[in-house]
């Protein structure tokens, strides 16, 4: 570049960097689709490129979405964003002319109103007839294929110095007046995270809301902060901001195999969230769409998300992250989402009068 | 209206300003407006869940305007008036929170003054509660002066010096001449400083989601409602309590602006300097700078750190390798997608609004209020509805052999159209008519009054639209997060990615390369633009 260039010059400069970049654009969107073939239409091979949309986190897209293409040779432009309810928004928005064929990741909260709103393709997979009922849609408009489960995380250090190494056994243990101060805990108003917290007490009460109310009451007066985000909170337990906080496990596990000084218990009648996928209605590569599907249903893809996200599998026989908790062992709360769902602003109003925010 | 009719070229352009703004502002945001429809808003409104975000919301606005607004004119003040040592160094550091990415900024406030933060836990053993309004009100001081720096700095670099040196001769003192002079020649810039200042921060979601805890505010809200539980409808609601807030301000800011003349350019040009300043001021301006400067030094070092440690605060290993991973892959596409962008987005918004500026501060049509008001608007909408009403609109088959980047860019462009159109209606407010009108009385069209007389006197305004629009655009995440794709991700999106991925090495890295990108663009404008560009607005 000249240092005589005007403004003109540099006008026309921009310019022409805009036109590069809308052609560099064109070119790399364009998706290829299959192409009419006649006699593919019997059993359609998938082929060609799928656009997803995935809440799961980064190193898990690119491993995953490898193996997926190399299984069945379709290639996956996927855009990713780790908050589910952006990725709803957007769907939601797109309605008129959808961007995406396939939506993976977050709980199945997520993605159960994209059906009730008839944006998404309903696909019952072979691969998902074994699954327990409460893991799939019924009429396969979304289905579960992994979970997560609600636990506790602690920072080791300041657990030892100013707790005595205690963790906490039960939910009842947090109402330790040693904790006061020394906790945080997603926003039950602004995360899932937050919200499942408030409904696995009311279902470990067996319903009893005034219990679960006065359960938060108490639990409220040991809580230092309330966080915009569940990661955000694991950020200030590795920093050792605070001390504890109830969060995803596998996203605590994850945490602490990157080296922070966390730790993490799964103290019993927790709750927990089936990790969905579904295909988005007027999706333009439907087989492609479908063999995505049934592949995150493989025992394969099932144990390869285990070990880059350290969440459980929907799929029977599929082993658990090592340290990590199972459905089967960890005891469990009834937890009855269609309940959770419609009671929502409910319980949250509740809750706020009962810890008086 | 005379004018309008005697040059059908001005009407053409007249109405082809009014249908870009109605295209690319009204109706995109007409579509979040509408989303609920009446009984979504009936139920929403019963709920009551936003009458606390709305009370927090007022409360921190006018606390933080207030604050950011006062340190901003300080600033302004000492860049353009005093003598004190080191302008260059402390325009850079004002700019920097201007050139910041949203939430990465937040937490190093939190590393730094958190509960174990650096420096209250480690350097005072104290454990401050950050959380909340006070929490809110430090940090959004901090990120927001800068911004009523550049609006104020502008108008003081471009008021008239002879007003100042005859105030003195006439026997007035630095002060008097201060508060008699110079403040009310700067009212209209201060107003828009007010305005534009209460009108981000009103808006700012970033900061008050760090460090907010339950003090919730309206945009997190809105924010919160969208991405945490998927409610298209409450939030669309809570942006348009927004907006009614925003037109508020406005009212008020019109109200402000009062009914005085500023007129500082006449038909005469001077070039006299300004009167000096005691040696005392000058110090104190260098002392409050320094201040400034140094904790904003602290709050980018902490980034700067984090980028280069293994994991910071924990193990603080020197390593490189969160930026060999900003180099991988497609990473260094966001990058250049941003600049692009930013830069093609900052050159149309600066233009279209300097136009637009003086469409509606020189005409005399009817409904010019009305423009006013659209051209305002953008920035009293929250980003990401900005975002939305834009993926709403513009995302139909028919367009879809347009390049997505374009949207991007046409977002950014019309998002950020109210900063340069304040700064030219600013700076035309201190053009006397006369000018214009000499030339149309010797025959010229008002378009070529505008071209010939008018534009070469506003570059400060060009300069204020282009920078702050290419600074916006680097740094806009709201905007942006429903209108990227895989081809168009910018470096926001990366770094919010990364955040959520709780790589906070991965971002802060990203964080500084993005900064240092657009510190190295603005350099690179100041020489296309043969200096006329400065790095910030002020240039005294």
């Amino acid at each position: 570049m000249t240092p005589q260039l005007d403004r003109r010059a540099f006008l026309k400069l921009a310019g022409a960097t805009a036109v590069v970049a809308a052609c560099g654009g064109a070119t790399a969107t364009a998706s290829p689709s299959p192409s009419g073939s006649a006699t593919a239409a019997a059993t359609p091979k998938p082929t060609g490129t799928i656009s997803v949309y995935s809440a799961l986190n980064e190193s898990t897209n690119n491993e995953l979405f490898k193996a997926f293409t190399s299984a069945t040779g379709v290639n996956v432009q996927v855009l990713p964003l780790a908050a589910a309810g952006d990725l709803q928004t957007r769907i939601t928005a797109e309605k008129n002319n959808p961007q995406s064929d396939i939506f993976v990741g977050g709980s199945s909260e997520f993605h159960d109103p994209l059906g009730k709103q008839g944006l998404l393709e309903a696909y019952k997979s072979p691969n998902a007839a074994n699954l327990k009922a409460e893991f799939k849609e019924a009429s396969g408009l979304w289905t579960g294929w992994y979970t997560g489960i609600f636990g506790f995380i602690s920072n080791n250090d300041r657990l030892s110095k100013e707790l005595g190494g205690k963790k906490p056994s039960t939910w009842d243990d947090l109402l330790d007046p040693a904790w006061k101060g020394k906790l945080v805990l997603p926003d039950p108003i602004k995360t899932g995270g937050g919200y499942i917290f408030i409904a696995t007490q009311i279902f470990r009460f067996n319903r009893d809301e005034d219990k679960a109310m006065a359960f938060m009451k108490s639990l409220h007066a040991n809580i230092a902060q309330y966080v915009a985000t569940s990661p955000g909170a694991l950020l200030l337990i590795d920093q050792g901001q605070f001390v504890g906080c109830p969060n995803w496990s596998h996203d605590i596990l994850t945490e602490k195999t990157k080296g922070n000084p966390v730790d993490l218990t799964v103290p019993p009648d927790t709750g927990f969230e089936v990790g969905a996928v579904s295909i988005v209605k007027g999706s333009k590569n439907l087989p492609a769409a479908k063999a995505f599907v049934d592949w995150v249903l493989t025992p394969e893809a099932g144990a390869l998300n285990v070990k880059l996200s350290n969440r459980g599998s929907t799929v029977a026989g599929v082993a658990p992250a090592p340290g990590s908790p199972t459905l089967d062992q960890v005891k469990l709360v009834a937890y009855d989402r269609q309940w959770a769902t419609d009671n929502k602003t409910r319980i949250q109003q509740k809750w706020q009068q009962a810890v008086g925010l | 209206m005379r004018s309008l009719r005697r040059e059908p070229v001005l009407l053409l352009a007249l109405l082809a300003v009014i249908a870009l703004v109605v295209l690319f502002i009204l109706y995109p945001q007409l579509q979040v407006v509408f989303a609920p429809g009446p009984s979504g808003y009936a139920d929403f409104l019963a709920g009551g869940t936003w009458l606390r975000p709305l009370r927090n919301s007022v409360e921190v606005t006018l606390l933080s305007t207030t604050t950011a607004v006062a340190l901003g004119f300080v600033y302004a003040y000492a860049m353009v008036y005093s003598h004190m040592a080191w302008k260059p160094f402390f325009r850079i550091v004002g700019i920097l929170p201007l050139l910041s990415p949203p939430f990465v900024v937040a937490f190093s406030y939190l590393l730094l003054f958190g509960p174990r933060g650096i420096v209250t836990y480690g350097v005072f053993g104290q454990s401050p509660v950050i959380f909340g309004l006070f929490g809110i009100w430090g940090v959004q001081t901090i990120a927001y002066f800068p911004f009523a720096y550049q609006l104020i700095a502008d108008v003081l670099s471009r008021s008239d010096a002879r007003m100042e040196q005859a105030a003195r001769n006439l026997g007035a003192g630095p002060w008097r001449v201060f508060r008699t002079v110079t403040l009310p020649l700067s009212r209209p810039g201060l107003g828009a400083a007010i305005l534009t200042t209460a009108i981000y921060v009103l808006e700012d979601f970033g900061n008050p989601q760090i460090i907010g805890g339950v003090f919730t505010v309206l945009p997190t809200q809105a924010y919160s409602l969208i991405s945490g539980f998927g409610d298209f409808t409450g939030a669309a609601a809570v942006s348009t309590i927004l907006l009614l807030l925003a037109l508020g301000l406005y009212v008020a800011k019109i109200r402000l602006d009062g009914g005085r003349a500023f007129v500082t350019i006449s038909g005469r040009a001077s070039s006299m300097p300004r009167p000096p300043v005691p040696r005392t001021v000058s110090a104190a301006c260098f002392v409050a700078c320094l201040a400034l400067a140094a904790l904003l030094i602290l709050v980018y070092g902490t980034l700067v750190v984090s980028a280069f440690t293994a994991v910071f605060p924990t193990n603080l290993s020197f390593t490189t390798r969160h930026f060999e991973f900003v180099a991988t892959g497609t990473n260094g596409d966001a990058l250049k997608n941003t600049l692009v962008f930013s830069t093609v987005a900052a050159g149309l918004s600066a233009v279209f609004a300097l136009f637009a500026g003086w469409l509606v501060q020189r005409g005399d049509w009817p409904g010019r209020g009305v423009l006013d008001f659209l051209l305002i608007m953008p920035a009293a909408i929250p980003g990401i509805f900005f975002g939305i009403g834009y993926l709403t609109a513009f995302n139909q088959a028919w367009l879809d052999w347009v390049d997505r980047g374009w949207l991007i860019i046409l977002a950014m462009v019309f998002w950020n159209i109210p900063v340069g159109y304040q700064a030219a209606v600013a700076g035309l407010r201190q053009i006397d008519r006369s000018l214009d009108e000499a030339a149309t009385s010797l025959g010229a069209s008002k378009l070529r009054g505008f071209r010939d007389v008018l534009l070469p006197m506003l570059g400060g305004s060009l300069r204020v639209g282009f920078v702050t629009t290419f600074v916006r655009a680097v740094t806009t995440l709201s905007v942006v997060i429903f209108l990227f794709t895989p081809a168009t991700t910018v470096a926001t999106i990366r770094i919010y990615q990364l955040v959520n991925d709780l790589n906070w090495g991965g971002a802060t890295a990203f964080t500084v390369a993005d900064i240092g990108m657009a510190i190295v663009a603005l350099i690179v404008f100041a020489v296309l633009a043969r200096g006329r560009i400065a790095l910030g607005a002020a240039r005294a």
